[in-house]
């Protein structure tokens, strides 16, 4: 029962991390991608609608962990007393500055909001890693089941154990750098992504007036002809992004410092998948959009739902933890959910075709 | 409370006291709008007139202000049991994290999914879908009022828990521990008392529009609805719900009832005082203006009936601050019986379509709203102070329950940041509320400009 408790508890600290880590991720380069308030505004749109969606996972998370570990909240939320403070200020501003910021078209306001959701994003991703430092570094419990310790120090390599350490701030800024890194590549996969998403606007609208002229043989010439076009343009973006991943990096990043080379040199590695990655996301749109021309739009959101939760969440698990691959196993994850995702639309779309012609010659 | 200024249990108090007050003031009204904004869309549903729509559109835009307040003031809620109060976590967190974990995965979700598709919703999903959305948010809020009141009364009340090997509590049965029956008492009273609050803010709103001269149709059905539901509400919650809280709290908290009313000696036909000041040092209330026999009738039933007295229990099992706890309790009730008289005049005046050109009832309705809100607050002060000295009463004490890794000046700390955080954060709730008020409910307003965009869809 304990072991069964435990996996849940970790599912939704897992679901909650890669779901916010993705914010925060975003949240960090936020000011150095975007430049205009417009693309600013875009940035806040992809996190906005959403941001409270993931935020449940981690209330759900911490409402499990006090009904079924409550030994272990007592310990470690009195433990890390200032630094669970600090992160939950940070929730809260970060929450405020996603509410209040989008409420009054005004610059000077707008720009305000985005410096708060910046700071507060920045300092979460540091502090959750400093936690999970800590926790990879075990804390002194007592014989009551307590544990104190200072929340920062000296920052010698053997000075004082501390919350904020030399130890811990280093795991807290790899994980600042890694979160960064993701935010960037999911940043130019978007924009990888606008031609896909031109030729499924037009796949769709040609299959769904097809369907009107009841002629399924044009369909399916027009299916293949669109499937051959996206898959084409997501090969040569995908090629473009290999080659110039480092320079795209850079681009991104604008300015060059220490932590910026950090970056550069694991945004490159995950540029290598984001390529396979891409070319799958791109047919999966494709054929999301030429079924929703074909009125089969229920069928798209729990085939996707089920890849990207099933396939992709767990593949995730597996490939960056069980496996131990890490970043490059949540890339792994993800791929392997857009290419499932193909498949069974496709399949989906092949099987559809004769039962159209029936239904087509019936009327 | 103990106000010695060294005891690390006095600053975690004053903490979770300050919080959780401020948090409540959101809530309160989610939960009271709630109700409104079913009934006018019913009522939209049913007429198919556009001014119940307008009032539901204008409403859940309030509403939607509130519940991102109350959200993002309700997770340090949750927090402060581990963090200020870990030994009370150690000792129960296998009972109450039960239900403040449903209240996440359950109530929570319900709710925070249905707002937005109450406020951005109503085009996409057409009016009768719209209406069951109303109805789901409605169901949310009152949702997570009953988990939250579940916690609180197996703190008043414990039932349905058992000791484990290591003397920490669980869970015995489930459902006794969800049916208690404080829960059910102190839900209807507080459900009652948010309804209140919401009425006079209905009622305030359409008092203000009148006043001005603005929105006429509208003020009209905000003054209709806020007095009318505003008398039903005040006097639900005095009777049945206020009686019947007072009769268990004589039934299982008698020395608790006894602080509440000042009663140092006990004895038959005891009564209520009206005015009266309690003396600790001399044991007595000074200067009382009692209704002889009132007490032993309202929580026993009959005028004979014995009321126990404190001087019938040890001092440590007193609620450790009764001058608070009796003002608290008595000004609560005044409040609420003015509430009565208030909207009972108003709902006459309304009834005789006369509302409108009073204006001196109009301003009195205008300026009425914040009262509620303040015996709300009172009527959990009465509920807690009376709880002292006991975390989960006869059980555990409060002061085994706070963190003992936490120093004084830690806590002072992040109480200083809290009072800084929250005037920022009422600035811009009363700045952001202020607008929409303002702006009224008859005016289009713009398109919400953020949408999911099919980049954010696709990729993840």
């Amino acid at each position: 029962m304990i072991t069964f408790w435990y996996c849940v508890v970790s599912f939704m600290l897992i679901v909650y991390i890669v779901l916010d880590g993705r914010n925060f991720g975003a949240g960090i380069i936020h000011w150095l991608v975007a430049k205009t308030p417009e693309e600013r505004r875009q940035v806040i749109a992809a996190i906005g609608p959403l941001w409270s969606w993931h935020e449940v996972w981690l209330v759900g998370f911490g409402g499990t962990v006090f009904a079924v570990f409550p030994k272990l909240l007592a310990s470690a939320f009195a433990g890390y007393y200032l630094a669970l403070f600090l992160i939950l200020w940070c929730l809260i501003l970060r929450g405020i500055s996603l509410e209040v910021g989008g409420h009054i078209n005004d610059r000077m306001w707008q720009g305000f909001w985005d410096f708060v959701f910046v700071i507060a994003n920045t300092l979460l991703a540091i502090l959750f890693g400093a936690a999970a430092g800590n926790m990879a570094r075990g804390v002194p419990l007592a014989s009551d089941g307590t544990f104190s310790m200072a929340f920062f120090t000296d920052f010698t390599p053997r000075g004082y154990v501390g919350l904020l350490d030399w130890y811990t701030v280093s795991v807290a800024l790899f994980a600042a750098v890694a979160l960064a890194a993701h935010g960037i590549v999911m940043l130019w996969l978007n924009i990888a992504l606008m031609v896909p998403i031109g030729i499924s606007q037009a796949a769709m609208a040609r299959v769904a007036s097809l369907l009107g002229q009841r002629d399924v043989d044009a369909m399916r010439h027009a299916v293949l002809i669109s499937l051959v076009a996206g898959g084409v343009a997501s090969i040569a973006v995908g090629a473009l992004l290999v080659l110039g991943s480092d320079s795209l990096v850079r681009l991104t990043l604008w300015s060059r410092s220490a932590t910026g080379d950090e970056v550069v040199e694991t945004a490159c590695g995950f540029f290598r998948f984001c390529a396979v990655t891409q070319l799958f996301s791109g047919l999966v749109i494709v054929m999301a959009s030429i079924l929703r021309g074909l009125r089969d739009a229920n069928a798209v959101l729990w085939l996707v739902m089920l890849c990207y939760w099933g396939v992709g969440l767990g593949g995730a698990v597996l490939f960056a933890f069980v496996l131990g691959l890490g970043g490059t196993g949540i890339w792994l994850g993800i791929t392997l959910a857009f290419a499932f995702a193909v498949v069974l639309l496709a399949v989906r779309f092949w099987r559809a075709i004769p039962r159209l012609r029936t239904s087509l010659a019936a009327e | 409370m103990n106000s010695n200024l060294s005891d690390p249990a006095f600053w975690s108090r004053f903490q979770f006291a300050f919080t959780i007050v401020y948090h409540y003031l959101f809530p309160q009204l989610t939960m009271g709008l709630g109700g409104f904004l079913v009934y006018w869309k019913w009522r939209a549903l049913r007429s198919g007139d556009e001014k119940y729509n307008q009032a539901v559109r204008f409403w859940a835009k309030i509403f939607g202000l509130n519940f991102a307040v109350g959200v993002v003031t309700g997770i340090p809620m949750e927090f402060q049991f581990g963090t200020n109060w870990s030994e009370f976590s150690r000792h129960a967190g296998g009972v109450i994290g039960q239900t403040l974990a449903m209240e996440g995965m359950f109530a929570f979700f319900l709710e925070s999914a249905f707002v937005g598709a109450l406020i951005w919703g109503e085009k996409r999903l057409g009016p009768r879908y719209h209406f069951l959305a109303a109805i789901a948010v409605a169901v949310g809020s009152w949702l997570s009022g009953y988990f939250i009141l579940v916690t609180n009364a197996f703190m008043q009340h414990p039932v349905g828990y058992q000791v484990g090997g290591d003397g920490s509590l669980g869970i015995a049965s489930l459902s006794t521990y969800l049916l208690n029956p404080w829960a059910w008492i102190q839900f209807a009273h507080n459900q009652m008392a948010a309804l209140v609050t919401g009425s006079f803010v209905v009622a305030a709103v359409g008092a203000f529009y009148a006043l001005r001269g603005l929105h006429s149709t509208q003020a009209k059905l905000y003054l209709r609805a806020g007095t009318f539901a505003g008398l039903i509400a005040s006097f639900l919650v005095a009777f049945p719900t206020g009686d019947q809280q007072a009769k268990i709290v004589g039934r299982h908290q008698a020395v608790t009832l006894a602080a509440m009313e000042g009663k140092f000696k006990g004895g038959p036909m005891a009564g209520v005082a009206m005015i009266g000041q309690p003396n600790i040092a001399a044991k007595r209330l000074d200067n009382p203006i009692e209704v002889p026999g009132a007490l032993s009738f309202l929580a026993y039933g009959t005028f004979e009936s014995y009321v126990h007295g404190l001087d019938e229990y040890p001092e440590d099992t007193w609620p450790d601050n009764i001058e608070l706890l009796y003002y608290s309790f008595h000004l609560m009730i005044t409040l609420g019986s003015i509430f009565i008289a208030l909207m009972a005049v108003a709902t006459f005046q309304s009834w005789r379509g006369r509302l409108q050109s009073s204006n001196w009832l109009l301003w009195i309705l205008m300026l009425a709203f914040p009262f509620p809100y303040i015996a709300n607050t009172l009527g959990w002060m009465t509920a807690e102070l009376g709880r002292q000295p006991w975390l989960i009463y006869g059980l555990f004490r409060t002061s085994e329950g706070y963190s003992k890794v936490v120093s004084n000046g830690d806590t002072i700390f992040t109480l200083i940041g809290f009072i800084g955080l929250y005037f920022v954060l009422g600035l811009l709730f009363l700045y952001l509320t202020g607008r929409e008020i303002a702006h009224g409910p008859e005016k289009e307003t713009d398109e919400p400009q953020t949408t999911v965009s099919t980049l954010g869809e696709v990729t993840l």
